[in-house]
């Protein structure tokens, strides 16, 4: 392993290879090496290890994901109405009206909101709970989380299980002004206030009301997901912090939060994404856009002007600004998990 | 052993994870994607080979062709459909219809649009419906089906109520056929109005006055549901092209700058603002379900009046209360001087049925429209629907005992020729964008001038959108 390693006599490992000529342990002569011992070894094994990891996928890879994206990008340079074979060039055209319409740049700030607020609460939540099934229980004995914790754990995901479309109708239904079981129990305990509130047609309500059904759907997954990471802290250096006197936040802070560092960037990134779409929730909770449009988001904007209205290539415009402001947002994520002083790797 | 460790090395696992996950970042932008063709398709075929056309065959629908029908399944079913297909089965033996429901529409059809292979005819209806305004140039001209005889020999033309080619026609192309006759009233009660002693407002004072006395009885109004609350817009509208006459609608169906600030309709909207802030509207529609809003009205009796099209029966029917007796009266006007009578009604046709101009069995797509304007097959729909077809004359008296059909026939034989209708807001699709104004102004959120400018700015969007296809209505 150790002269594999080292590069200086690749041959050495390769049994059929044969005895190399010796190479002094010089960088140019070892690159030059190595290339004449791969062109050597294409067997049968590695050819076919190559078509079915790299080739067939990559196949896949460019048929459905890549040529759609670069087909939407064309379409977004023309005026297709979406159902006629002519596909009429305008070039930047759609761009020029995106950033002159008022709609949908309202549209691309509440998505923007939503992906700064949602992925830090859903998270932190998700961080606080994980902590308190894990590591959060007694401080006598072994490390461990609060009684009972394998029963929340298996709660908290109950939400994770329901499809997003069914979350979304059912508080739907608890959020309806008069027949809702959320207006009613505020008006039994004589807040009358609430007497046929409307939590998803006020302007000032509207979007926490939506965000809160996001954050609780998702909350549970999360929680699991950083469950199985500080599984994987070995328990001693809980107890060696607990000896040197942490308290259950500094812990949290100093040991657990690092460790797990990977998969926060990682989970910051989906639910980012989520949150960026968005689209399911908003169409069983808010088809219309919501009050004054506080809850429109792109995806839904696009999905109207596509069918609705009928113009695809204003539309395919739309996805390329949401696709951009996605990737923007990933390469965000990873600049400031590197700059705090992670490693910008994906967790491994 | 050791090489092929090496080998694996030499991929560099970090690499592949990062790519992976920035693919999936990329894949899970599923916006872009959802844009992308199947490709766009072949040169349409020609139309199939038609037969000869006789006085029982008038598009030449070839022998033992077969027909393909995708209809729209909603609040009508299908089942009316498979009947009408039945009808031209008997009358063209040896032809077969096919016969199959769709509910998205829109996202149903689009691929097969784009490569030139439409079914032969289309229920363009529902909420994903295709707006017309896209595919009204790929579409048959339907002239030639109206100029026809129906099934028992009379000019179809000469068998519709009036207006009800208006909506489909476009650059006066007949290109979409409305089959389902669409009254727009204000609906309520008889049985309450019978026992209370009320009577149904004719102007927007004296339905404030209602408000009144709705209120001594614990109730309120008007209502409206979210998705709904463009009901109110089809009102006023209405309200507005009674008291002020055609120059209204011309001015709103043609994007004039300054329509929505037109008297007539300002009187509305005001007329509408008092009820609003003297707190006759129930609160909480902009948070409610439009169906659940609806059965505040027809099941609770929380509020008097709704105002909707004629479907509103239908759509109600398992959450109507129990000799409620559903009854329609005509749209309010401001004054009793107004330019058309109170009588005049807003009526139009829904169910769009369209042939594509690329239908391989196009003949094939008319017959069908055929068989649905014979009396047997129209009057079928009257009947299992509770909704007037086009074709006049087939509802008796009693409605097959359905209040809501018997106000209908009646309203329209008071309107007499007062009937009109408008297509702009359907057209150019800013029903969603309108939604959120209406939303805010019934809740009291917004005032007249707030309304106005928010739907001038929708109006002036469009009519400044030179990519978007205009159509001139005089």
């Amino acid at each position: 392993m150790t002269l594999v390693g080292q590069g200086a006599a690749p041959g050495l490992g390769a049994g059929p290879a044969g005895p190399s000529t010796p190479q002094p342990p010089s960088g140019g002569l070892r690159k030059l090496g190595s290339a004449r011992w791969r062109r050597r070894n294409l067997t049968f094994d590695k050819i076919s290890f190559f078509g079915v990891f790299l080739v067939v996928p990559l196949v896949l890879y460019i048929a459905f994901v890549v040529s759609p994206f670069v087909q939407a990008a064309y379409f977004s340079l023309t005026s297709w109405s979406g159902f006629s074979p002519e596909i009429p060039f305008v070039g930047l055209k759609n761009y020029v009206k995106l950033f002159g319409d008022d709609t949908f740049m309202k549209a691309v700030g509440n998505s923007v909101i939503l992906a700064l607020v949602l992925p830090t609460v859903t998270l932190g939540l998700a961080m606080f709970f994980a902590t308190l099934v894990t590591v959060g229980g007694s401080s006598r004995g072994n490390v461990r989380g609060l009684a009972g914790s394998s029963a929340y754990r298996i709660v908290s995901f109950f939400p994770y299980v329901i499809p997003a479309i069914v979350i979304g109708l059912i508080w739907s239904q608890i959020y309806d002004p008069n027949s809702g079981i959320l207006n009613g129990v505020l008006t039994r305990v004589g807040l009358d206030q609430f007497t046929s509130f409307p939590w998803l047609g006020e302007v000032s309500t509207a979007r926490l009301a939506v965000m809160f059904v996001i954050v609780w759907g998702l909350v549970g997954f999360y929680m699991v997901l950083f469950i199985a990471a500080i599984k994987g802290i070995p328990a001693e250096l809980f107890e060696a912090a607990r000896v040197d006197g942490a308290g259950r936040f500094r812990t949290t802070v100093s040991i657990t939060i690092p460790l797990v560092r990977d998969n926060i960037q990682t989970a910051y990134v989906y639910m980012g994404i989520l949150a960026l779409d968005a689209f399911v929730y908003m169409a069983a909770l808010e088809p219309g856009g919501g009050p004054e449009n506080t809850t429109l988001v792109m995806s839904q904007q696009l999905f109207t002007t596509a069918f609705t209205k009928g113009q695809f290539g204003y539309a395919c415009a739309m996805g390329v600004v949401l696709a951009v402001i996605t990737l923007a947002y990933a390469g965000l994520v990873f600049a400031v998990n590197r700059l705090t002083g992670g490693q910008n790797e994906v967790a491994e | 052993m050791t090489s092929s460790l090496s080998t694996l090395r030499s991929f560099d696992r970090r690499n592949f994870l990062r790519g992976g996950l920035a693919a999936a970042a990329l894949a899970a932008t599923g916006g872009l994607a959802g844009c992308a063709t199947s490709g766009t398709g072949p040169a349409p075929a020609a139309s199939s080979a038609a037969g000869p056309t006789s006085a029982d065959n008038p598009f030449g629908l070839a022998a033992n062709s077969s027909t393909e029908a995708v209809i729209f399944k909603g609040g009508y079913g299908i089942d009316y459909a498979d009947f009408a297909g039945k009808t031209m089965q008997t009358k063209q033996a040896g032809s077969t219809v096919k016969v199959t429901p769709a509910t998205n529409i829109a996202q149903t059809l689009q691929p097969r649009f784009v490569a030139g292979n439409p079914p032969d005819v289309i229920d363009n209806s529902g909420a994903n419906l295709i707006g017309i305004n896209t595919i009204r140039d790929q579409l048959a001209d339907l002239t030639d089906l109206v100029d026809a005889n129906n099934y028992e020999g009379q000019k179809i033309a000469g068998t519709l109520y009036p207006g009800v080619l208006a909506p489909g026609t476009f650059d006066g192309k007949l290109v979409q056929l409305n089959y389902a006759l669409t009254v727009y009233a204000l609906w309520y009660s008889a049985s309450l109005f019978e026992s209370e002693g009320w009577t149904v407002p004719k102007t927007y004072d004296e339905m404030f006055e209602l408000g009144g006395k709705a209120k001594a009885k614990g109730k309120y109004l008007l209502g409206w549901g979210k998705e709904a609350a463009t009901y109110y817009q089809t009102m006023a509208i209405a309200s507005a092209i009674k008291q002020g006459g055609n120059d209204v609608r011309l001015a709103l169906e043609n994007l004039k700058p300054d329509a929505w600030s037109m008297q007539p309709v300002q009187d509305v909207f005001n007329g509408l603002k008092k009820i609003i802030d003297a707190g006759y509207v129930k609160k909480g529609g902009a948070g409610t379900q439009f169906t659940a809003a609806q059965a505040q009205w027809s099941n609770d009796q929380d509020f008097l009046l709704y105002p909707s099209g004629s479907w509103i029966e239908n759509e109600m029917k398992t959450q109507t209360k129990d000799g409620f007796k559903m009854t329609g009266a005509p749209e309010p006007t401001v004054s009793s001087t107004s330019a058309m009578p109170w009588e005049a009604l807003h009526s139009t046709a829904a169910e769009g049925y369209v042939v594509p101009a690329q239908a391989k069995n196009l003949a094939g797509g008319k017959e069908f429209l055929r068989a649905m304007l014979s009396k047997d097959a129209a009057t079928n729909f009257a009947k299992t629907t509770f909704s007037s077809t086009i074709v006049k004359g087939l509802i008796p008296e009693d409605g097959f005992g359905s209040t809501a059909l018997q106000s209908q026939v009646k309203m329209l034989d008071a309107a007499a020729a007062n009937v009109f209708s408008w297509n702009f807001v359907d057209l150019y699709g800013t029903n969603t964008d309108q939604l959120v104004l209406w939303n805010a102004f019934l809740q009291g959120d917004s005032d007249v001038a707030t309304l106005t400018k928010g739907l001038q700015s929708i109006t002036d969007k469009i009519a400044k959108d030179d990519s978007i296809k205009k159509v001139p209505v005089s």
